[in-house]
């Protein structure tokens, strides 16, 4: 039937040429215009099971809540210049648009920079929890300068002096920085008025606010980092948007980043690291595409020792690919992280087809055969093998559909269908090119083939060499295959997704920064909850977690009913204290032995907070100290209390008259602002400000999200990775975002791995036993395949790699992409009566030869790629191509040797 | 910080049990804990250690101190040799850590810390003062049970299992130990948290168990919190048991020295 077939193919080539190049410009126009409708998504959780919890719930929030998915602008400089830069650039960001559909629409919603100060001063103290409100009540008693350092002081002594473990936790550590860098607000206040400066009811309100509330801007521990969020007004579901979005935000960027020379500022956050992988992605692998077509195209031209031929495998490949893009496009209308590198892998499998073809015809040419008759042999004789050796590999990669994951689904049912569509395009188009070119030869010499024998004879004549010393052969083939599996048993798995993620991207080295700058990972997982109350109870078990370091969410702005009705007491004590206190009377120099006497023991006390957070490792605390009064050691910043105190005791009057200005602007407000801040009123969810409700509910106010962040790197030790996953997994089953969903990819590629290969392994020997007809004829062809695999694992550890969850697919595409040479070799050893071993490997081996090194070349290529992980993927099966092609030749050489029928 | 500095003398008098002294006991759980608690309370300690801690930020700070212990571990004194930023900085711990004061030599002053923080992981380290053991915890708060004999680090070993006792005021609710046959010198304890009896939080691992007089002492105390993925590493560099130490070593005063 296959032989039937074949002939009519070959007559249609011959006798209808121009019929069949019609039809093939009609079909190719069609799925060109199918694959001009493919997309991209380049989410990982996009290659978990659809159905899988943390998909759906990961797609629910970023659909749900678009601050899940916000523009993150990472400012980095000066800090009054990046605090200037900001205030710019938020309006300057919100009037952003983009087309959609023919309309114009904002690309933000909202920008978010500066704490909402105005629900901060009107509730800021109900906000305070019982226990730190009691430590912290004395600060908010008297407003006037002197009492209220005493009672900064005298906090200070309780809270983070007279207690070791005041400051040994992330949270803790956060609200001593805050407080420090209030004094240090206070300091530089008092600095400025005591040297004769006049103060300004601006700088009273800076001081008064540091104090009460901290730094407004979102700004990093050592002041020189400021983060924007902007709130985009559409999902990160809507890719067109999200790409258009993200280059309008960088156009702004830009414009603002080239009035501001001193300043460093770029993209961050989920958006934009979608944009600038698809982006990047796209050009990789157009790049990598490139390199691979070249240099394949080269690689045929010398070994072929032709040109137009290699020309014609090149359009025919060109073809097929456009057919397969076509038909991708019409079976999952998506391209994913790992589908997009479909290009790459059917250049590198879809030319050997053509190899096959002109190899055989251009043979028989040169051994005399007319263009019909050589047609007609090459697809009778090549063609069986190359149908059953595309099939294997396209049903290879077909199996791969029983995954669960689906990554790996697609990734099988794209370049399995994509392998079928070029199949069908080595058939339908390239016979016809070579019969198109052979009858212009031909009209131009007059006849004649004229073609020389381009078989590789150094092949052929090793071939006979290890099959004449068939046990030697054998012997070296299981030796290496011994040494090799030893090799593959002690290779390891790099659960790092660093290691694998683009390299170089701006949006991606930002995260490093927010990292380092904020100590907070953009790696952090999120839980939605359906209320307030349930929101709060996750975030405070999430927060009881070793493996986390902080938790955000509704409930810090909104305590529960029952918290606030423990901390109304305090507040009413603080109220009917700032009430009572008396505003000051003037400063005079008199005063100031106190006040003096006040600094200094705060400078002791810092010192003293500073010595204790040294030894206990606490820096961001000890960083903040050290801005107020330096450290013991040479070349530290200057002491700045020290400063002051000299400043004081010098111009006594100057400073005098200083304080008293300065007092007269902060007292009336310190205290205006306490008793607003004090408000017992009870608190409810409309009375937060909607930047708040928005940055952790929905539209309808119905779901609240948590973002829960790790206490650790959960790339750099994979163990503490699944430690997070699974503390968070036991709080709630509904945790997503990157740590839950990358765990989860790991255990299911990895179990997708191992019953893709089973079943590969399988259905390959099954369809070589329908082919061959002949079960040793089927396992000589599979044993080289079985050594090929352990080879690859074994070269894999012996040139460093090791398994990622992107390079674990190696192991069942190599299964159907390495069963070709042995196919080849053994078909043709049986077409050639089990005798001319020669033959067999000048000619086919010549062939599997340039297969495999244009397979090699064009997973190669895939090391050119930004993307890491396409590049671990390449060079694994850059290796295991190369290493089953050796193992094709020793094991098969050896085996025909055995056969005893060689020449 | 100071109270991290002290756990070294408990952990060296952990693994400091005379041997003589247990091989006339009957083997049974109680006993054995009995002799390991044992040596947590000789009679007094100097040591020169060293700690390395990871701060904050993920780099690592190395201490070297000196301390004294006197009483069966009821009187600290610990002082700061390095870094030059911590020199002199000396803790006083009395009636087994429930007192405290703090001297802090770049302000000449000497501090009461008010709180107790028996729970509380001790600043910067992944000790906490409980799982010093100090006192008679083991005894008294736990019912211990031989789980079985195993070898731990090529030492065959009693592996004991401490169940909380229902009314212990203490934060694990169980734990696991190493106990090795020869020594009694527990070789690794894990710890299990309130919430979670089944997923260990913290693991101490004892190393390099060296015969310093008639006392086998780990002179590497590594403690993993699991949790945290962090560590602390104690070294000793010098030590030695059964001192005369005066009381007026134990004093304010002294500390200011």
């Amino acid at each position: 039937m296959r032989e039937t077939f074949l002939k009519k193919i070959a007559d249609l080539h011959i006798r209808r040429t121009g019929f069949m190049l019609a039809a093939i410009v009609l079909i190719t126009l069609f799925f060109a215009a199918m694959a001009s409708r493919l997309t991209v998504t380049m989410r990982w959780s996009d290659l978990l099971p659809a159905n899988d919890k943390r998909t759906v719930e990961f797609n629910r929030i970023i659909d749900e809540f678009n601050t899940a998915t916000s523009f993150t602008v990472v400012v980095q400089g000066p800090t009054t210049t990046i605090k200037r830069f900001a205030d710019e650039l938020a309006p300057a960001l919100l009037q952003a648009r983009v087309e959609n559909g023919g309309d114009t629409v904002s690309v933000l919603s909202r920008v978010d920079y500066r704490a909402e100060t105005g629900f901060l001063r009107d509730h800021g103290l109900m906000l305070v929890k019982e226990k730190d409100l009691a430590d912290a009540e004395e600060i908010y008693t008297d407003p006037r300068l002197t009492s209220l350092l005493a009672n900064i002081n005298g906090s200070l002594e309780k809270v983070y002096v007279g207690r070791s473990e005041s400051i040994s936790t992330r949270e803790k550590e956060d609200q001593a920085v805050t407080m420090l860098d209030g004094i240090s607000t206070l300091i530089a206040a008092l600095d400025s008025a005591s040297s004769g400066v006049r103060p300004t009811p601006a700088a009273a309100r800076t001081a008064v606010d540091g104090l009460l509330f901290g730094d407004p801007y979102l700004i990093s521990y050592d002041k020189s980092t400021l983060i924007l969020n902007a709130i985009p007004t559409f999902p990160a579901t809507e890719i067109g948007l999200v790409m258009a979005g993200t280059e309008a935000l960088q156009a702004v960027l830009d414009e603002q980043l080239a009035a501001y020379p001193g300043v460093r500022a770029g993209l961050t956050g989920m958006m934009p690291i979608s944009h600038d992988e698809m982006v990047y992605s796209e050009q990789s692998l157009g790049y990598t595409s490139l390199i691979a077509f070249v240099a394949i195209l080269i690689l045929l031209i010398v070994t072929l020792r032709m040109w137009v031929a290699p020309v014609f495998a090149m359009g025919n490949l060109l073809i097929g690919i456009i057919w397969a893009v076509g038909i991708t496009a019409l079976a999952v209308g998506q391209l994913n992280i790992m589908t997009q590198m479909m290009m790459v892998i059917l250049l590198g499998l879809g030319i050997d087809f053509s190899i096959h073809i002109i190899s055989g015809f251009t043979e028989r040419r040169a051994a005399g055969d007319s263009i019909t008759a050589a047609l007609e042999d090459t697809l009778q004789k090549s063609g069986k093998g190359v149908i059953t050796g595309g099939l294997t590999t396209a049903f290879a990669f077909l199996t791969m559909v029983i995954s669960s994951s689906r990554g790996m689904k697609e990734m099988g049912l794209v370049t399995g269908l994509g392998l079928l569509a070029v199949l069908c395009s080595t058939f339908l188009v390239l016979p016809a090119f070579l019969v198109l070119r052979e009858r212009r030869r031909d009209s131009r010499r007059g006849g004649g083939t004229g073609n020389q024998d381009i078989s590789f004879r150094f092949l052929g004549s090793a071939g006979l060499f290890l099959a004449s010393r068939k046990w030697l052969s054998l012997s070296a083939a299981v030796l290496l295959t011994l040494l090799m599996a030893w090799q593959a048993s002690r290779i390891g798995f790099d659960q790092n997704y660093m290691n694998i993620e683009p390299a170089g991207l701006t949006s991606i080295t930002l995260q490093d920064t927010v990292l380092a700058k904020f100590d907070l990972s953009m790696d952090y997982a999120l839980i939605s909850a359906g209320s307030v109350e349930e929101s709060r109870q996750l975030s405070g078990a999430c927060r009881d977690l070793g493996s986390v370091a902080m938790t955000e969410d509704i409930s810090i702005y909104l305590p529960s009913p029952g918290q606030q009705e423990k901390r109304r007491p305090c507040l009413r004590r603080i109220r009917r204290a700032m009430e009572a206190a008396p505003l000051p009377a003037r400063f005079t120099d008199r005063d100031l032995p106190a006040l003096t006497g006040e600094i200094e023991r705060l400078e002791m006390n810092i010192m003293e907070m500073q010595d204790m957070a040294f030894n206990g490792g606490q820096d961001k605390v000890e960083r903040a100290c050290r801005t107020l009064v330096g450290t013991p050691l040479a070349g530290t910043p200057p002491n700045r209390i020290a400063a002051l105190i000299e400043t004081l005791n010098g111009k006594r009057r100057t400073a005098a008259a200083g304080i008293d200005a300065f007092q007269g602007a902060f007292s009336p407000l310190f205290k205006t602002s306490v008793l607003r801040m004090a408000n017992t009123a009870p608190l409810v969810l409309a009375d937060l400000p909607v930047s708040i409700l928005d940055r952790y509910s929905n539209e309808d106010r119905s779901r609240f999200l948590i973002t829960v962040f790790p206490s650790g790197s959960i790339w750099q030790d994979a163990s503490f990775l699944h430690r997070f996953a699974d503390d968070l997994e036991r709080v709630s089953p509904r945790a997503t975002g990157m740590p839950p969903v990358f765990r989860a990819l790991i255990e299911v590629i990895g179990k997708d791995g191992q019953r893709a290969m089973m079943l590969t392994l399988g259905i390959v020997f099954l369809l070589l036993l329908a082919d061959f007809r002949n079960i040793r004829h089927a396992i000589m062809a599979i044993i080289p395949l079985a050594a090929g695999v352990v080879w690859m694992v074994g070269l894999m550890k012996l040139t460093g790699q090791q398994f990622t969850v992107l390079n674990v697919m190696g192991l069942p595409m190599i299964l159907g992409i390495g069963i070709d040479d042995g196919v080849h070799v053994v078909h043709r050893w049986v077409s050639e009566g089990k005798a001319d071993i020669f033959r067999v490997f000048a000619s086919t081996g010549k062939a599997i030869l340039l297969t495999t090194l244009t397979t090699m070349l064009a997973f190669g290529s895939l090391i050119f790629s930004i993307w890491r992980g396409f590049g671990q993927l390449g060079a694994a099966l850059f290796v295991g191509v190369g290493a089953c092609f050796l193992t094709t030749v020793l094991f098969l050489a050896a085996f025909m040797g055995f056969a005893g029928n060689r020449r | 910080m100071t109270f991290t500095r002290s756990t070294t003398c408990m952990f060296i008098l952990l693994s400091a049990l005379g041997p003589r002294l247990l091989q006339a006991q009957a083997v049974t759980a109680e006993g054995i804990v009995e002799r390991v608690n044992r040596v947590m309370s000789p009679a007094s300690i100097y040591c020169r250690a060293k700690m390395t801690i990871t701060t904050t930020s993920g780099e690592t700070r190395t201490f070297v101190y000196d301390s004294w212990s006197k009483n069966h571990g009821e009187k600290n004194l610990i002082r700061y040799l390095e870094p030059v930023r911590s020199r002199d900085q000396a803790t006083l711990m009395l009636n087994h850590a429930d007192d405290i004061w703090m001297y802090f030599p770049r302000t000449g002053r000497v501090r009461k810390l008010a709180t107790h923080a028996r729970r509380q992981k001790m600043e910067g380290s992944d000790f906490s003062y409980e799982d010093m053991g100090s006192g008679d915890t083991f005894v008294d708060d736990f019912t211990p049970a031989i789980v079985r004999e195993e070898t731990m680090r090529d030492s065959l070993c009693w592996l004991i299992e401490l169940t909380r006792k229902p009314d212990a005021d203490i934060s694990y609710s169980r734990c696991l130990m190493w106990v090795t046959k020869g020594s009694y010198v527990p070789l690794v304890i894990d710890y299990y948290p309130e919430n979670d009896p089944q997923t260990a939080e913290k693991r101490l691992i004892q190393k390099r168990i060296t015969l310093v007089s008639t006392y086998p002492t780990a002179m590497e105390m590594v403690m993993r919190n699991l949790g945290d993925n962090t560590e602390t590493v104690m070294e000793i560099l010098d030590i030695s048991y059964d001192l005369d130490l005066p009381d007026s070593m134990f004093t304010e005063r002294e500390l200011k020295r």
